[in-house]
């Protein structure tokens, strides 16, 4: 602790130098934790769990909702199934399939059957029954209403289709924070599809362990049709859809990399400049009895300090950028929320100390080992 | 006998030369005297006082203080003796700049299992014995020489070590200061029984020694003498 005192004040013997490399290491780790969230957002949506029951059923071939059609009296066939609880025709339209940082997504589905089929959703403004009533309402998404700064009774248009924001919604489900839900003749009359034909069929299973064979048995039930499908669960479906997205977001792992490396090399320059300066100081250190492990501690907590202290600036300016942004990411008609997590805010603290520790562990050494007679005389 | 030296020899290679600063050296020092290290220029007499101080090794002799073989310990067990025993009166103060002089004070006892209070008091005394106790809280840059330099003379004392040691302590003092300061020195051996060794090359900063030793390469030229026949 009195070490740590010391190293404190030592780091504000020279504050602009200080500054300058805490502004550093916080760029760094802004970035690292950029690349976290969005590493972390993606695992949610497409990492398989214990609690997924939810299968998608798509056109065989097919990757985006422009081209996905399927006929809507697939949807008695499908509840049929043994261990089906509940099958939600879809109507998707997009304003753009590719990656893009600005999708927008309307979702038609029967107004009569959404609550049914996501008991979960939250009407946080606006009403339900209000929806229900207006042939053009649309219930939209939290994160969605935020980004497009929408409100209760705004009327908005996209994608060639205007709507009247009935209600604001939220769920744990970050997919339906980020679209509009309309109704599905009105999406598909709007939309020019047609009535009677969808996008996909969401379909609800009785338990995770009936994924597969539920999702084999409409395949083999539609095989023979004009139409054929292909069923994937949920996160599987995210994951084989939105590839470029998510090769995208592959990549920026190698910048995550290079914001530590650089964060590394900053603060290992850092800490040396700091030791090379005080060459002698440490010599008197050594003379009134401080050892070589409390001088390379001394150093030590220099480098963690400076790795910390910035790396806290930036890590904690990058939870609430994610936080107040609310950024997302869209690819085929599927949308990724990037959203901060408390347990990346945690890891991005470590690695800023842990980096500050690792920086300084050679100047550390290096000092501790100086022959004190030698630096006395210098 | 304090400290007994026989035959100390320091040398070491730079470049492709045996340098040998010092050669076969005794001396003895009885408990609470105040001994003067004079001589020229590279006669050995900083390389002797960094051994007594414990801050380097001798290639080979004996160097005991207070029954401590100092010669035979290694650098982590001198690492802890000199924090125990010794304090070092540099000629530059060496101060840390960014502590207040009471935090530089305080620095030795750092080391010692004492708590904050403890720490406190006894940096207070070792300010208030060298007639600083109203500069504590400013710092080396707000400090004159002689201040700095009663600073430094607290801190060295602060741990109540039974040596010190100083490196020409008055070369960088004005008159008046330097007068102050072997005052404390004086003070300090004659009142709290500190065994001084003090290197100089002003004769008048010798003369307050109890005793003052010559030394030409390496080696003791003159018998031990009183302060007023080496100064003569």
């Amino acid at each position: 602790m009195k070490l740590l005192i010391l190293a404190l004040k030592n780091i504000t013997r020279h504050r602009l130098r200080s500054l300058l490399t805490m502004a550093g290491v916080a760029a760094g780790m802004f970035l690292f934790t950029a690349v976290e969230t969005t590493q972390h957002s993606l695992a949610k949506v497409t990492q398989a769990s214990a609690d997924d029951t939810t299968l998608i059923v798509y056109r065989e071939n097919r990757f985006c909702p422009a081209t996905s059609r399927l006929p809507e009296h697939y949807l008695p066939t499908i509840r049929r199934i043994e261990g089906v609880r509940e099958v939600i025709p879809i109507q998707i339209a997009v304003n753009n399939c590719g990656a893009s940082l600005d999708v927008i997504t309307f979702r038609g589905v029967p107004a009569e059957d959404l609550r049914k089929y996501n008991p979960d959703l939250v009407v946080i403004a606006g009403s339900y029954e209000n929806w229900i009533k207006r042939s053009d309402a649309a219930l939209v998404g939290e994160t969605f209403a935020q980004r497009r700064g929408l409100k209760i009774g705004d009327k908005f248009e996209a994608v060639g289709i205007n709507v009247h924001v009935a209600g604001i919604i939220k769920s744990k489900e970050s997919q339906d924070n980020n679209v509009a839900y309309v109704h599905l003749p009105f999406l598909q009359q709007a939309s020019n599809i047609g009535l009677g034909t969808v996008t996909q069929f969401n379909v609800k299973v009785a338990s995770s362990d009936l994924l597969d064979p539920i999702a084999k048995a409409i395949d083999e039930t539609f095989r023979s049709d004009s139409q054929p499908t292909v069923t994937r669960p949920e996160k599987a479906f995210f994951a084989e859809t939105a590839k470029q997205m998510i090769e995208l977001i592959d990549f920026t792992r190698w910048l995550g990399l290079g914001a530590v490396a650089a964060v590394l090399g900053l603060v290992a320059n850092a800490v040396l400049l700091i030791v090379r300066a005080r060459v002698k100081e440490t010599a008197i250190l050594q003379t009134l009895g401080f050892s070589r492990l409390q001088i390379a501690s001394l150093v030590s907590f220099e480098g963690i300090l400076l790795g910390l202290l910035g790396g806290a600036i930036g890590v904690i300016s990058a939870y609430l950028f994610f936080h107040w942004q609310s950024f997302t990411l869209g690819n085929e008609g599927l949308t990724l929320a990037i959203t901060p997590s408390p347990t990346i805010l945690l890891k991005g603290l470590l690695v800023a100390l842990l980096l500050g520790l690792l920086a300084s562990l050679y100047p550390a050494w290096r000092t501790s080992r100086q022959p004190v007679v030698q630096s006395l005389s210098q | 006998m304090f400290i007994t030296i026989r035959n100390l020899t320091k040398s070491f290679k730079k470049g492709p030369n045996l340098i040998t600063p010092l050669q076969n050296l005794s001396l003895e020092a009885p408990r609470g005297e105040f001994l003067a290290l004079m001589g020229p220029s590279g006669s050995g007499k900083t390389t002797l006082l960094n051994l007594i101080a414990g801050i380097d090794s001798p290639t080979s002799g004996d160097l005991m203080i207070d029954d401590h073989d100092v010669a035979r310990l290694s650098r982590a067990q001198l690492t802890k003796w000199r924090s125990r025993h010794v304090g070092y009166i540099f000629q530059l103060y060496h101060l840390v700049p960014i502590l207040s002089a009471f935090e530089n004070v305080e620095l030795p006892l750092l080391l010692m299992p004492l708590s904050r209070s403890e720490r406190r008091a006894r940096a207070d005394a070792a300010l208030d014995l060298v007639g600083l106790s109203d500069r504590a809280q400013h710092r080396p840059p707000e400090l004159s020489g002689g201040q700095e330099q009663r600073v430094a003379i607290a801190r060295a004392i602060v741990h109540d070590p039974e040596l010190l040691v100083a490196d020409e302590p008055t070369g960088d003092l004005d008159g008046e200061s330097a007068r102050s300061i072997l005052a404390l020195l004086t003070s300090l051996s004659q009142d709290h029984g500190k065994t001084i060794v003090m290197v100089t090359h002003d004769p008048k900063a010798a003369a307050v020694a109890n005793r003052v030793l010559h030394l030409e390469k390496g080696q003791l030229v003159n018998p031990p003498a009183t302060p007023a026949s080496a100064v003569s």
